[in-house]
């Protein structure tokens, strides 16, 4: 019996090495301009289909095709798998900023500089840092930004006499009158399921959470900047002004529609999420700036490239049609009106973003007020393992938002902090400090 | 005591049992309640499918509204009826998977239960080894060994892991052991049949019941199965149901998850599922303890 | 009882799928539990990331990581929950069907046994909705009644509200084997208890249970070990609260090391050690109550 289990074993260790011995064919072809191409392009953004059909009709030998995915961490999360089994990679793959280092440390992402030629005078600096990671190579072409902007509900503001906060004191406020008002209405919540989120305020005070010195990493996400912005947050859900429960659940929805939540920390994607999640409040909101610690600033909440993948067959097609899909007039257009995003492209403000989203069209300055906040939007470097930092903020500040004491919200980034680096240093990173 | 499963099989189990009783008020008040708290988030689903999207926020949960038609357009229109296209998949997935592993289960089962052999000992506690194992813990591994092959974003990377399952061959030894007497099997190898055809011919309709309810087991577990299509599959085309819908759900910070969509497409998901059970429902009789009663 | 090389070839089909799809996965994800990859420099450029043999340390940080023993305490304690109130549940559910003392027998045997039919991640989506105090509707009227409900997800109760969702999915199906069990039982065994005037509750009680212990025995055996295996619920719950975190069981750390985190050597570290885990507790388990349910004579 022990003779069969052992042949089985041995069976089993033989497919394994087998498996194991992959081939890696490394084809960069000349690209042929008669050869015809299938690419194909995982996004998350709605319509994005409709978007790639413009580039079909017109280039009959590359045709695109999207697969819509999940969003952006299982997206990375199945690309980066795919990686490792050396195979199952799409050509193309919308990626968020703050995944570029991971999916360059993880060889994800082709280096399409040579094929792309300079673009870099169409996107504004911050979003091109994240995508050439200040080198000479680039990883992807800016696609959406998404500089954060602060929503009220105007018709709630004058009922309780509050005026539009222009510093984080008078966010605060702002947060206690409306609550003593009514105590069911909140101005925001902490959400301990948006490390993105946390991140663009952080960085709006000057915070830089990773950062390279020579050959080594640094991580500061317990620096003092960081610290003052939890302790703010800490000390308005301990007084209970601000609420303590995520976003995006239905309970959220719940408060965006029957008014308890009346305020919210978004970005300039934020008109898309209310009208689906609270289509019925239309024309009671408002677009402002983010408030400020003193200087104007602003942080980042979201945003994505397109880049290609290292498996793509056809590496200077798709960084063709990466390039078309993100500077393109018609592209452009298409991505504003279609599928609902912002694009990072410098002229997009004068060919597709001449008039407000259809929720705020009682502000017809609302992209005059976007493209501020992108303007004053401050640097922020992230590292190669920002998805640890990331699950790590969901655990610490889940715990410290339950606990609703303000001194656990500066020992969660603690935590955070010790999290990324041990993990940097256990992969064999070098880390600074 | 000689095992007593599943005699035979295809006569459905009376409703009213054994000798005409007393009806009793406490049996029937605690099986109702049981009902009504299995019933009442199905009752839910129903009902937030009839809602528009800002009703299914705003308004008391079990008030019926009149969008579900709209809802089921709605969804429909997405992408080009992609959703009946997983629906489609889906049904593909569970009804070939569940087919293929009730066959191999079935001759596994078979000769486990009805030969003595080699080995037949460590294969059978290989398979309970198996059935004890996390889908989660082997669905990485699968993707990386069949991503070596290139088989990877296709049906069969759905398709090839569904046509094992230990549990189903778990249940196959009990119900070959228990239906197919040793003699009938003697008696047609007297006839001349060779061990297929007393398989195929003999032993195959006498554990009709229990294949089909390994069948069935197995089309729920597949029709169920979130993880292993999860990874495998990065063409939406290819998706089941159960990751498209996650996927209307988790669409990214920026976007808003589509609520209605998902509790329309749940709802419809959850339908044939039901109707198979109401019509399939006599064979669910999964005798776990068979066996293990000993003569 | 035959012999022969005819078993070989009705096990081929079953081997060669299982060494393919159940034994080769495992013994790479051992092989990967002992690997690691090794950065060179800032990490960025291609070829700057190389895997290399491990040893042991994977499962020495899975092990002493600060979050598992209290993610394998919590499932423990949700399996306390989970697999008693699941099948006495289900016991009860059977008995009283059996007992054929109503008219509702076949209504409520099929609306217990429907949530089998739901997957887990749509039955978490839909137990979530009606959790949410404020789109609950429990919530509502319990507030009607002037109750103020406990919030399901807060601290103190996340456990049970996820312990609920896997009641509810799994009494029905253990419902069926457990009646299944009871049907087969001849008449003739409590007739006679009957008209010496033993009540139902005595028959089921003396008579049925002992019966049909074999079946509880698996049912028990199956249940534990979903219990250890529990992921879906949990994993859909935790966006929609603060108290279910990224690690709140093994699985869930094997799932966020993979995906989340990009690790799948430690994801198979502690991937390696719940199936160990499993195997032993299982057969820990059966040589307890002594079940020959295991065995191989019929």
């Amino acid at each position: 019996m022990r003779k069969t289990f052992a042949g089985l074993l041995a069976t089993a260790l033989l497919m394994t090495t087998a498996a194991c011995s992959g081939d890696d064919n490394d084809t960069s072809p000349a690209a042929d301009p008669n050869e015809k191409v299938a690419l194909t392009y995982w996004s998350w953004a709605p319509n994005m289909d409709k978007v790639v059909e413009g580039w079909n009709a017109t280039h009959p030998n590359i045709q695109v095709t999207v697969n819509k995915q999940d969003g952006g961490d299982p997206a990375v999360a199945k690309l980066l798998t795919a990686i490792k089994a050396g195979s199952g990679a799409p050509d193309v793959m919308q990626a968020e900023y703050q995944k570029i280092p991971t999916l360059v440390a993880a060889d994800a992402v082709a280096d399409i500089a040579k094929e792309a030629g300079d673009l870099k005078a169409k996107f504004p600096e911050s979003a091109w840092n994240a995508v050439t990671l200040g080198g000479e190579a680039l990883y992807g072409v800016p696609q959406d930004s998404g500089p954060m902007m602060f929503f009220y509900r105007s018709d709630i503001f004058d009922k309780a006499g509050v005026q539009v906060p222009k510093t984080w004191d008078e966010y605060a406020a702002a947060a206690r009158t409306i609550h003593q008002k009514n105590p069911k209405q909140y101005l925001g919540t902490f959400s301990s399921n948006d490390p993105g989120w946390f991140a663009g305020l952080s960085q709006q005070a000057g915070a830089s959470w990773w950062g390279v010195q020579g050959e080594s990493w640094t991580v500061a996400v317990n620096d003092a900047t960081t610290k003052k912005v939890a302790g703010y947050w800490g000390g308005l859900v301990q007084e209970g002004v601000i609420d303590n429960k995520p976003m995006y659940t239905p309970e959220w929805n719940a408060a965006l529609n029957d008014g308890t939540q009346v305020g919210w920390l978004g970005a300039v994607w934020g008109p898309g999420v209310l009208e689906g999640n609270a289509a019925s409040t239309k024309g009671k909101w408002k677009a402002a700036l983010l408030p400020n610690w003193d200087a104007p600033a602003n942080g980042n909440w979201g945003g994505s490239a397109t880049s290609v993948t290292s498996q793509t067959k056809h590496k200077a097609q798709a960084a063709e049609f990466v390039k078309w899909l993100n500077t393109d007039p018609a592209a452009l257009k298409a991505l504003a009106g279609t599928a609902n995003v912002y694009p990072a492209a410098n002229d997009a403000t004068s060919v597709a973003l001449t008039a407000p989203p259809a929720f705020f069209s009682n502000q017809p300055d609302f992209y005059t007020i976007a493209a501020e906040a992108g303007k004053i939007t401050k640097p922020f470097t992230y590292g190669p393992n920002v998805n640890v930092a990331y699950s790590s903020y969901n655990d610490a500040f889940g715990k410290a938002a339950e606990g609703r004491k303000a001194a656990d919200f500066g020992a969660a980034l603690d935590t955070i902090q010790q999290a990324t680096v041990s993990d940097l240093k256990n992969a064999g990173f070098t880390v600074a400090g | 005591m000689a095992v007593a499963v599943l005699p035979d099989t295809v006569k459905p189990a009376p409703a009213v049992i054994r000798s005409p009783r007393r009806t009793s008020p406490t049996a029937t008040v605690l099986l109702l309640l049981g009902a009504a708290y299995c019933l009442l988030p199905v009752l839910w689903v129903v009902i937030a499918s009839t809602k528009s999207a800002s009703e299914l926020f705003n308004t008391f949960t079990f008030l019926p509204s009149t969008h579900l038609f709209d809802n089921i357009a709605y969804l429909t229109e997405y992408r080009g009826g992609l959703y009946w296209r997983w629906m489609v998949n889906s049904a593909l997935f569970a009804g070939g998977g569940a087919a293929a592993s009730t066959l191999v289960s079935a001759m596994a089962g078979f000769a486990l239960a009805k030969y003595d052999f080699r080995g037949k000992s460590v294969v059978f506690n290989m398979v309970l080894g198996g059935v004890l194992m996390p889908a989660v813990i082997l669905a990485v591994p699968q993707y990386l060994l069949l991503a070596k092959v290139g088989m990877t974003n296709t049906y069969w990377a759905v398709l090839l892991p569904s046509f094992i399952s230990p549990y189903g061959i778990y249940l196959c030894r009990i119900f070959a052991a228990a239906t197919v007497p040793d003699e009938v099997l003697e008696a047609a190898r007297m006839d001349g049949a060779t061990d297929w055809r007393a398989f195929a011919r003999v032993a195959l309709p006498m554990m009709r019941s229990g294949l089909v309810t390994v069948f069935l087991f197995q089309f729920v577990a597949i029709w169920n199965n979130y993880m292993l299509p999860f990874i495998m599959l990065g063409d939406d085309k290819l998706f089941p149901v159960t990751v498209g819908l996650s996927g209307l759900l988790n669409q990214g910070a920026t976007q808003p998850a589509m609520y209605t969509s998902v509790v329309t497409g749940a709802f419809l998901s959850i339908i044939p599922l039901v109707v198979l059970f109401l019509t399939l429902q006599r064979y669910w009789r999964v005798d776990l303890g068979a066996g293990a009663v000993k003569a | 009882m035959r012999t022969g090389r005819a078993p070989y070839a009705f096990l081929a089909p079953a081997l060669v799928l299982f060494a393919a799809f159940l034994a080769a996965p495992i013994v790479y994800a051992g092989y990967l539990s002992l690997r690691r990859v090794k950065v060179s420099g800032l990490g960025l450029g291609a070829g700057a990331r190389t895997e290399v043999w491990a040893g042991l340390g994977n499962y020495a940080r899975s092990l002493t990581d600060p979050e598992f023993v209290p993610s394998v305490v919590r499932v423990g304690a949700y399996g306390l929950i989970v697999v008693p109130v699941m099948l006495g549940l289900a016991l009860v559910m059977a008995l009283l069907l059996d007992a054929g003392r109503t008219r509702v027998g076949t209504f409520a045997r099929t609306s217990i046994f429907l949530p089998y039919a739901v997957p887990a991640v749509i039955a978490s989506l839909l137990w979530g909705f009606l959790y949410l105090p404020r789109v609950s509707p429990i919530v509502d009227v319990l507030g009607a009644v002037g109750i103020t409900a406990p919030d399901a997800l807060s601290s103190s109760w996340v456990l049970y509200a996820v312990a609920n969702i896997a009641i509810w999915g799994g009494t029905g199906f253990n419902m069926i084997v457990l009646y299944t069990a009871l049907r087969a039982i001849p008449t003739d065994l409590f007739e006679a208890a009957r008209i010496d005037g033993a009540s139902d509750i005595q028959i089921a009680l003396r008579i049925k249970v002992p019966i049909i212990g074999p079946s509880l025995v698996m049912t028990f055996l199956f249940s534990l070990v979903a219990t250890l295996q529990v992921f879906a619920e949990p994993m859909t719950l935790r966006p929609l609260s603060n108290t279910i975190s990224t690690t709140w069981t093994p699985l869930m750390k094997v799932y966020r090391d993979a995906f989340v985190r990009n690790d799948i050597y430690s994801a198979a570290a502690t991937s390696v050690v719940i199936a160990a885990a499993t195997f032993l507790i299982s057969y820990g388990f059966l040589k307890l109550v002594g079940s020959r349910a295991f065995s191989q004579e019929r």
